[in-house]
C-alpha cells in the first residue's frame, strides 16, 4: 500500500479528483435549436413573455431621452429599417421578435447563430476573456459571459449606432450596454432570458424584460434563410429607401 | 482501492476506441495562391478552370454578369466561397455536427455539417445544400447535395444543375497550424469531368467580426 501511495500517484489522484470536481461543476450544456416560446405554451408553467411582439415598443419608448424620441418620430419605416434591406437588425431587435437560433456551446465560449442569419448574424459570447479596451463598434457588439451556478450572465458593449432598439426605431448610441441573465426554467423546458438595456446617451433609465425560448427536439434542424433571396424585390426596397433619404436631405438643406 | 479505480476511470479519456479524431475548432483563413508553405504545399486549381459541357459553355456566354450572386449580396455557394483568397471561416464542433461559420456571412452564411445522419430521402433544394460529414482517420469528409440552381460555379457565370454534388476533404497539416482543404465538384449535366481544387487554410488566433455585405444599389 505504501508503494501505491507514491508521490506521483498522489499527484495524479489529485488531478483525477480535480477533474471529477470540475466535471461536477461543469456548466450545463444547452446546445440545441431554440425558438421563441408562444405564450400559450408558457401559460401552464405560470410564465409569459413580457410585452410580446410590437408591445415591446411601448415598454421602451417611455425610457427614451427627448432627442431619441424626436429621432424615432422622424424616422421612415422603409428608409431607415435596416432589416428591410438585408442589413442587420442587431441583437436588440431580432432575438426579441423572431428569435430563432442555434445555441452552440464550446469550452470558453458560446455561439448563438440566428435563424435570419443575414439580418441577425452570429453572436459569440466569450467566457475566457474580458472585453477589449476599445472594442471596434459592431452591429452585435462584443459579448463576454460567466456562469453563476446555472445562470449565464452576459455583458455586451461595443455596438455601432446603426441599429434600433426595436421595430419602432428607437435609437441607441455606441454607449448602449446590454446585460442578460439566462437560465433554464420550468424543469428545463424553457430558457429564460432576462434582458436589461442601458444607454446613458439615449435612455433616461434602463429597461428590462423577459423572453422565453423553447428547445426544439434533438435532431430538429434550423432551416436555411437567405435575406436577399429575391434580388429584385430587395433592390426595389433599397432604392426606395435611398430615394426617401435623399428627399429628406433636400428638405433639410 | 475501489475509490482509486473509480477516480482513474473518471480521468478524461485520451485515446478513444477507433482512434481519436482531430479537434478542428478554431478560426481559419485561406492563404493567397502565390504563397508556398513548408513542404512545398500550395493552393492548386481554381473554379475558373472547370471544364464545361458544350451546352453549359454556350449558356454561360449568355449570362448577365451583373446578376452574379457575389455582387448582389447573395450566398455564392461553397464551391466558390472556399476557393477565394482570404476567406475566413470558424469551425465549431458540437456532438452531432460541425458548424462552419463564415465571417462574410452574406456570401458564405453558415453551413451545418451533420455527423450523425445521412442525406434525407426527400431533399429540399437550398443555396448551401445538405451537408453530412464523416471521419476517415484524421480527415473530415463532407458530402453535399440538394443545391438549388441559383449559385454559380465561377465568376464567368458557369451555372450548375441540381445534380451538383460536392465532396470536401479537410485535414490538419503542419502540426495543426493549417488545414488542407480539397474540394471536388461533380455535375454530370454541366461539367465535362469532375473538378478538384486544393486550398490551405491558416489557423488564426483572432475573433471573428461582423462583416456586412455593402452592396451598391
Amino acid at each position: 500500500m505504501r508503494n501505491v501511495l507514491s508521490p506521483t500517484l498522489v499527484v495524479s489522484l489529485g488531478f483525477g479528483l480535480a477533474s471529477v470536481l470540475a466535471q461536477a461543476q461543469a456548466p450545463p450544456d444547452w446546445t440545441g435549436y431554440y425558438t421563441l416560446a408562444p405564450n400559450r405554451e408558457l401559460a401552464p408553467a405560470g410564465l409569459k413573455q413580457d410585452a410580446p411582439g410590437e408591445q415591446l415598443n411601448d415598454l421602451i419608448i417611455p425610457h427614451l431621452q427627448p432627442w431619441a424620441k424626436a429621432r424615432m418620430e422622424a424616422t421612415d419605416g422603409i428608409a431607415d429599417d435596416t432589416g428591410q434591406v438585408c442589413l442587420p437588425d442587431g441583437i436588440f431587435r431580432y432575438p426579441s421578435m423572431a428569435g430563432r437560433f442555434v445555441w452552440l456551446q464550446e469550452p470558453g465560449r458560446i455561439i448563438m447563430a440566428f435563424g435570419n442569419i443575414n439580418t441577425a448574424g452570429v453572436r459569440r459570447i466569450y467566457l475566457d476573456r474580458p472585453h477589449p479596451k476599445n472594442p471596434i463598434p459592431s452591429w452585435n457588439g462584443h459579448s463576454v459571459g460567466r456562469w453563476e451556478g446555472d445562470t449565464l450572465i452576459v455583458d455586451t458593449v461595443g455596438f455601432n449606432d446603426k441599429s434600433w432598439l426595436f421595430g419602432g426605431m428607437e435609437p441607441h448610441t455606441e454607449e448602449a450596454h446590454l446585460m442578460e441573465r439566462a437560465r433554464r426554467v420550468a424543469n428545463g423546458a424553457f430558457v429564460e432570458l432576462n434582458i436589461t438595456v442601458e444607454d446613458r446617451h439615449a435612455l433616461n433609465s434602463p429597461y428590462s424584460y423577459n423572453r422565453y425560448y423553447k428547445k426544439q427536439p434533438d435532431g430538429a434542424e434550423m432551416p436555411e434563410d437567405v435575406c436577399a433571396e429575391d434580388p429584385d424585390t430587395w433592390k426595389q426596397f433599397r432604392n426606395e429607401a435611398l430615394k426617401k433619404q435623399q428627399s429628406r436631405l433636400r428638405q433639410l438643406k | 482501492m475501489r475509490l482509486i479505480v473509480s477516480i482513474l476511470c473518471a480521468l478524461p479519456m485520451v485515446a478513444q476506441p477507433g482512434g481519436q479524431v482531430p479537434d478542428l475548432r478554431g478560426v481559419y483563413q485561406s492563404i493567397p495562391d502565390r504563397m508556398t508553405l513548408p513542404g512545398g504545399l500550395k493552393n492548386v486549381g481554381a473554379p475558373a478552370a472547370i471544364d464545361l459541357l458544350p451546352e453549359a459553355a454556350r449558356q454561360t456566354r449568355n449570362v448577365d454578369l451583373k446578376r452574379d450572386p457575389w455582387k448582389i449580396c447573395q450566398p455564392v455557394g461553397p464551391f466558390r466561397m472556399m476557393a477565394k483568397e482570404h476567406t475566413k471561416i470558424e469551425l465549431v464542433q458540437v456532438s452531432a455536427m460541425i458548424v462552419m461559420l463564415f465571417e462574410d456571412l452574406s456570401h458564405g452564411m453558415m453551413r451545418n455539417i451533420y455527423l450523425k445522419r445521412g442525406h434525407p430521402a426527400r431533399l429540399e433544394e437550398t443555396w448551401l445544400g445538405d451537408s453530412v460529414g464523416r471521419w476517415e482517420g484524421d480527415t473530415l469528409v463532407v458530402d453535399t447535395v440538394g443545391f438549388n440552381d441559383k449559385t454559380w460555379l465561377n465568376e464567368e457565370g458557369a451555372q450548375h444543375s441540381d445534380a451538383l454534388h460536392l465532396t470536401e476533404r479537410i485535414h490538419p497539416v503542419l502540426r495543426g497550424q493549417y488545414l488542407q482543404y480539397r474540394m471536388t465538384a461533380v455535375d454530370p449535366r454541366v461539367l465535362a469531368k469532375p473538378y478538384s481544387y486544393t486550398r490551405y487554410y491558416r489557423r488564426l488566433d483572432t475573433e471573428v467580426m461582423d462583416d456586412v455585405c455593402q452592396d451598391e444599389p
